[in-house]
């Protein structure tokens, strides 16, 4: 893991000094509320519906186990006893107060932790594969990349009052799962013929009102030019972006608009002017952050793992949670372990203080004391041993969260909603919350196979209803909350936008609807092996509209 | 109207000049790029000094025959939301080699002057109740930086090679 020295706590203390007087000026009324906002924003602080939320980084979704205890007690002392993990790899407490957050800020640095810029119109917190760094399908750790990205973005002073938000995010394996190619910039690593590792960018993704899946506009940036090229992109969108109308300000507009060889075009033009300007990360800082992500002290560990296997001969339900929540590791003998935020009928991403606790001290104890956020809103134990998965698994089913539904029909993603957000149409985790146990039973889930799906209370798509093999919209018709359904979306290295169905549903009748939509997948499918995005794919969407609404 | 720079208020010799306003001979005045571009050859004859006015959708290459001889650009922005006034105050410095003062005006807040100094802004024309304290505090909130800017500070990358944590 990435540690901070002298200058990198320097520069977050001196944060929390600056938005504390920042927030005492707002309480004298020396600051307005909408000169405030933007300030208020870039650290991370939402007004809700209810009350501030606040939601904090978690840089490439990677933490340690003393960082998770951290966010533990400040969700007991500061909050409900509870924080939300997001599709951003980040946390959101959603009860808190003005006055207490340069407190809370302090707690977090005192961590190397922070809230900068995971809101506002600025560059936001950059994501990452969840399996950066032991998934053997990758050509190099995002992690090393991120970072550099991370300090770069930090308090830029260009790109902070941008036309609107700016999300970056990393892959550095063939199988993307950042969903790379839905972010304003996604950045695949790459090798090229001379097998030298550099960085494809893929431009002007997104999803919202107008869902959008990135062109690549260039397939090779070396690394010691990956700083400009990225300035550059900002700067001709910073300069260019629409700013009349909050619905088109996204670099996705601007790329559409122009054409992607014309950004291209643009982009080429003024590189020099930036690489001139020596905003790249010098060779060295790079071998320094490199070496935070050397791989850990693994043991060497014979395979077959005899404990391992017997195991999972004597319990089929923890051998069905490895054909789910297990993912290979490189190094032979260890695996990747997902845990479920997802048990049944549960609000996805939730997790109690007590809960964190637990699952930072399995960190310590199995994991090498790493854990890691999935953009699904679900957490990983990176480096587990096989002869330890049984121990993990049962320490899991005694906090809750040893659902074996990782991919299944209940591993939902869902935005709050009108449960807490201010800008939603519709609520997210009733309808999550209903399907779940719709779903409930995992015979019926692993008879299903994969299947994602993804729940948005309103047009901006946090809940990546766009992406979603089935994608559930809230939306408000005459006072009425409604839930429209789109099929065949995906957000991965074969990114698909998922196609409407129809008029929507009502909160009693969505989940009808989508069972529905599920039963018609399973009459039609070829085989149990061909998937519900394989056959919607093959057959298109008349069969569904036509269970759904009957012929028309 | 007042003109502070990062260490608080400033004596200001310039005026803003009308299109359609006289201006007295020897006078330093600030002009709109309009005025600046149908009147230049008199302009620089008749005033003590010259300076543009520009806005966020100014064309820097129109400009940039003029900028040796202006001795202030002031970039204007309505709303204190508008950032394209970073990005066109490096441009000016980086691409169009301006170096002489260089002035961010609107609704601006001590907390931009911060940022605005780094993209190679010098002044800034701000409301007369504009609280010179918290622009101090914000201009000297930082001791370093992790990217590189206009202003060419070394950034923590640099300082790091010589450095034990």
């Amino acid at each position: 893991m990435y540690i901070y020295d002298k200058f990198d706590h320097a520069i977050t203390q001196e944060r929390v000094n600056e938005f504390s007087q920042q927030v005492a000026r707002r309480l004298v009324g020396e600051l307005s509320e909408e000169q405030f906002r933007p300030l208020r924003l870039m650290n991370g602080l939402y007004l809700q519906l209810h009350a501030y939320m606040l939601r904090v980084a978690i840089p490439y979704g990677t933490l340690s186990s003393k960082q998770m205890h951290k966010l533990a007690d400040i969700a007991k002392k500061y909050d409900r006893d509870y924080g939300h993990f997001t599709t951003r790899q980040n946390i959101q407490y959603n009860w808190i107060k003005l006055e207490q957050v340069p407190e809370i800020l302090a707690e977090l640095a005192s961590v190397e932790m922070h809230a900068n810029q995971t809101s506002g119109n600025c560059i936001r917190n950059v994501t990452a594969d969840q399996f950066a760094g032991v998934a053997g399908d990758e050509v190099e750790d995002p992690r090393i990349i991120s970072e550099v990205i991370r300090q770069w973005s930090t308090f830029h002073p260009e790109f902070s009052f941008l036309p609107r938000k700016f999300k970056i995010a990393v892959t550095g394996a063939v199988k993307d799962r950042a969903a790379i190619q839905y972010h304003d910039i996604g950045i695949q690593i790459v090798k090229n013929d001379a097998g030298e590792i550099g960085y494809a960018v893929y431009v002007g993704g997104g999803m919202g009102r107008t869902p959008v899946v990135a062109p690549l506009i260039n397939p090779f940036v070396r690394r010691e030019d990956l700083l400009s090229y990225l300035e550059t992109c900002l700067r001709v969108y910073n300069l260019h972006g629409r700013r009349d109308n909050i619905y088109k300000a996204r670099i996705k507009i601007l790329v559409r608009d122009l054409g992607p060889d014309e950004y291209r075009r643009q982009v080429d033009e003024m590189w020099p002017m930036t690489k001139a300007a020596g905003v790249d990360v010098p060779a060295g800082e790079v071998a320094r952050i490199e070496a935070f992500f050397a791989p850990p002290a693994y043991e060497k560990v014979s395979e077959p793992v005899a404990a391992y296997a017997d195991a999972k001969a004597k319990n089929p339900a923890f051998a069905r949670w490895i054909q789910t929540n297990l993912h290979p590791h490189k190094v032979p003998g260890y695996g990747a372990v997902t845990i479920s935020l997802k048990p049944i009928g549960g609000i996805p991403g939730d997790a109690s203080s007590a809960q964190m606790h637990a699952i930072a001290d399995l960190a310590d104890k199995y994991s090498l004391g790493e854990l890691r956020v999935t953009h699904v809103q679900n957490l990983v134990l990176p480096n587990v041993k096989q002869a330890d998965l049984f121990a993990v698994y049962q320490e899991l089913v005694k906090i809750g969260f040893a659902d074996a539904n990782i991919g299944l029909a209940s591993d939902i993603i869902a935005c709050p909603g009108l449960d807490y957000c201010a800008l939603a149409n519709a609520r997210s985790i009733p309808v999550a919350q209903d399907l779940s146990k719709r779903f409930g039973s995992l015979d019926r889930q692993h008879e299903i196979g994969p299947l994602q799906i993804k729940i948005s209370g309103c047009i901006n798509a946090c809940g990546h209803h766009h992406a979603g093999h089935i994608g559930i919209l809230g939306v408000d018709k005459a006072g009425q909350e409604l839930y429209q359904i789109t099929l065949g979306g995906a957000g991965d290295e074969k990114a698909s936008i998922g196609q409407l169905m129809g008029p929507g549903f009502t909160g009693e009748d969505i989940g009808g609807a989508v069972e529905k939509v599920v039963n018609t997948y399973l009459g039609l499918r070829q085989s149990p092996t061909e998937t519900f995005i394989e056959a919607y794919r093959r057959v298109g969407p008349a069969p569904f509209k036509e269970s759904l609404y009957g012929r028309r | 109207m007042a003109v502070v720079d990062r260490q608080g208020p400033i004596a200001d010799k310039w005026t803003h000049v009308a299109d359609d306003a006289p201006m007295a001979a020897g006078q330093s005045v600030i002009v709109s790029f309009a005025r600046l571009k149908n009147e230049h050859n008199s302009l620089f004859s008749a005033a003590g000094a010259v300076g543009v006015e520009i806005g966020g959708d100014a064309n820097l290459d129109e400009l940039e025959p003029f900028l040796p001889r202006l001795g202030v650009v002031v970039i204007r922005m309505n709303t204190m939301r508008d950032g394209r006034l970073f990005s066109l105050g490096r441009l000016l410095r980086d691409r169009h080699k301006y170096t002489a003062d260089m002035r961010a005006a609107g609704d601006l807040i001590p907390d931009q002057v911060l940022f605005l100094l780094r993209c190679g802004f010098t002044s800034f024309e701000v409301k007369d109740n504009f609280p010179i304290d918290s622009l101090k505090r914000s201009v000297a909130a930082y001791t370093n930086w992790y990217q590189r800017a206009g202003d060419r500070a070394a950034r923590v990358a640099e300082l790091r090679q010589g450095s034990t944590s």
